[in-house]
């Protein structure tokens, strides 16, 4: 047997050495000369796999922001160099960490949450979303998004970007926003970008070609509803905690089931990216009858068809008897009692065979810590822009529910 | 032992004739792989590997063969120096020999010294190190640079 392997092997060794021998006689000298190196550099024709080892490298040291940059930078080399990152690079929910933009639209990590941290900036009514467990001393942190509130006659909007400084709904950092309504009850999360075909696995013909790429450029972007957070209208005016309910369109119930995903967008629209990413999208399974629009008529509503939608709803307090006051455990993450505080798990039936620990399973959880600041930790199914928008929406002062 | 003593004969692209102490040689598992088959007999060509390159391969498989017993620290050293002292044209073509050779430990040495060069930098900063051509149109450009803007945000 062994014989037979070293055979093998020796015929497949010979014939290399064969043809490399005449490889070598009638090839130049491919040495590199000082005048060569100057004009001509041999990186280009780097062999893929190497380059894959070397990126590889890059990626798993360069875990921590700022450092983690240059895992960006190295997509934005050339076409070979961006292929091989975006292929080396998982998303949070396979490696729990946040590298291309798009990662803030895909689901979080199914065990350890995203910690981050939301400064307010009450004079500019701006809101910033930080990469960290808290602001850390001396240092600048990671910015992640950004919101700006805006109150108008009817409603009050958080544009939400992924820069402090550019809050524009053309620009390319636009993301999406939140809307409330008149008495700040309830809220619509918009995302500036239609759901792609992957994470949406079940719509109809017609909706398909509603989200088609002709027609969503026309649309201005922000229209696409993804979701509704909704709190309780307090009647009685008594002091006690507030109620949320979240519905997410574009997630179904089934993610949070055993063996589930989540959608995960791999490109944002119309980005060239996103003609790579739609070859690799996978399959519509069935088509299904788009639910009816509760909603504004003219805004597209992410619909999952047969798939029902994602509800969350907030962990009810216990009242502390010694303290007088409704308490949660937030295990040391939030510090300072607040109405705004919540920590929100699924709002599931019995009907959908979800277990008691992943029912258990806190999904968003925010909370303050010191003026101005407060904790948002997140975690799948949810991505950071939805996380984001949730815990906006918790600012917005809600006189009815107070 | 005596096996140990028994010389493998190498000739570079250029025509150098190296003559290298089997341990030493062993270091590259292809050449481990072609004495097992007993090919090694005669020497053995490396097509586009040059002398230069090779005679540097050669002195970091002795420094690891003759280091066998230094602590590990001493070896990160030893190899540390060795690779510090490497332009970056000559890292080119030792990675893709080493490679080809199949050294293990060179090759990690090798890959890990580009991904360290490659960190902290700017993709522009990566195309003048490298000497890479920027192959995107320049409405892809724009856009990769627009988006990317994300991952240089800073505030505090």
């Amino acid at each position: 047997m062994k014989e037979g392997i070293g055979n093998i092997s020796k015929r497949g060794v010979e014939s290399k050495i064969w043809r490399s021998r005449t490889r070598c006689h009638v090839a130049p000298d491919r040495a590199p000369t000082k005048s060569e190196s100057i004009d001509q550099s041999p990186w280009a024709n780097l062999p893929p796999e190497l380059l894959l080892d070397i990126i590889q490298r890059v990626e798993e040291s360069e875990t921590a922001w700022p450092a983690r940059a240059v895992v960006v930078a190295c997509a934005a080399v050339c076409r070979s160099w961006r292929e091989i990152t975006k292929e080396i690079v998982k998303t949070p929910e396979q490696c729990g960490r946040l590298t291309f933009p798009i990662s803030l639209k895909q689901p979080g990590p199914r065990e350890s949450p995203i910690q981050c941290y939301i400064r307010r900036d009450r004079a500019t009514s701006t809101y910033l979303l930080f990469y960290g467990l808290m602001p850390s001393e001396g240092e600048s942190d990671k910015l992640l998004l950004a919101a700006r509130k805006v109150r108008r006659a009817t409603c009050t909007d958080f544009t939400i970007s992924m820069v402090a400084d550019d809050f524009s709904r053309a620009s390319y950092a636009h993301v999406g926003k939140l809307r409330s309504n008149f008495f700040g009850t309830k809220f619509t999360i918009y995302d500036s970008q239609p759901p792609c075909d992957s994470i949406i696995p079940s719509t109809t013909l017609s909706s398909r070609r509603f989200y088609s790429k002709q027609v969503s450029q026309k649309l201005s972007s922000s229209n696409y509803s993804i979701g509704t957070c909704s709190y309780e209208l307090n009647v009685l005016r008594t002091r006690g905690p507030r109620r949320m309910h979240c519905v997410l369109h574009s997630i179904p119930v089934s993610a949070i089931q055993e063996g589930g995903t989540a959608p995960t967008p791999l490109a944002f629209s119309r980005s060239f990216d996103e003609q790579l990413s739609s070859l690799t999208s996978l399959k519509g399974k069935e088509p299904a009858t788009n639910t009816s629009s509760p909603f504004l008529p003219a805004t597209p509503i992410v619909s999952l068809g047969s798939g029902e939608p994602l509800a969350l709803k907030n962990k009810a307090p216990r009242w502390h008897e010694q303290l007088q006051c409704w308490c949660l455990n937030f295990k040391g993450r939030v510090t300072v009692a607040s109405v705004k505080n919540f920590q929100l798990v699924a709002a599931v039936g019995p009907s959908h065979n979800i277990s008691p620990e992943e029912q258990e399973k806190v999904i968003l959880q925010f909370g303050k810590i010191g003026k101005d600041i407060f904790t948002m930790d997140y975690r799948y199914p949810l991505s950071a822009f939805q996380a984001f928008s949730i815990c906006l929406s918790s600012f917005d002062t809600k006189p009815a529910c107070e | 032992m005596a096996s140990t003593l028994k010389k493998i004969i190498l000739k570079s692209c250029d025509g150098k004739i190296l003559e290298v102490e089997e341990a030493v040689a062993v270091q590259s598992q292809m050449i481990k792989n072609m004495i097992e088959d007993d090919c090694a007999n005669e020497e053995i060509p490396l097509p586009d590997i040059t002398g230069e390159i090779l005679s540097m391969i050669i002195e970091y498989c002795k420094m690891h063969v003759d280091g066998e017993n230094n602590s590990n620290n001493e070896l990160i050293a030893r190899d540390a120096d060795f690779i510090t002292r490497v332009d970056l044209n000559t890292l080119y073509y030792l990675i893709v020999a080493a490679n080809f050779l199949n050294v293990k430990s060179l090759l990690d040495l090798t890959c890990q010294r580009v991904a360290d060069i490659i960190k902290g930098k700017s993709p522009e900063e990566i195309r003048l190190t490298f000497n890479i051509k920027n192959d995107f149109t320049p409405e892809e450009e724009e856009e990769i640079r627009k988006k990317n803007a994300w991952a240089f945000d800073y505030k505090d």
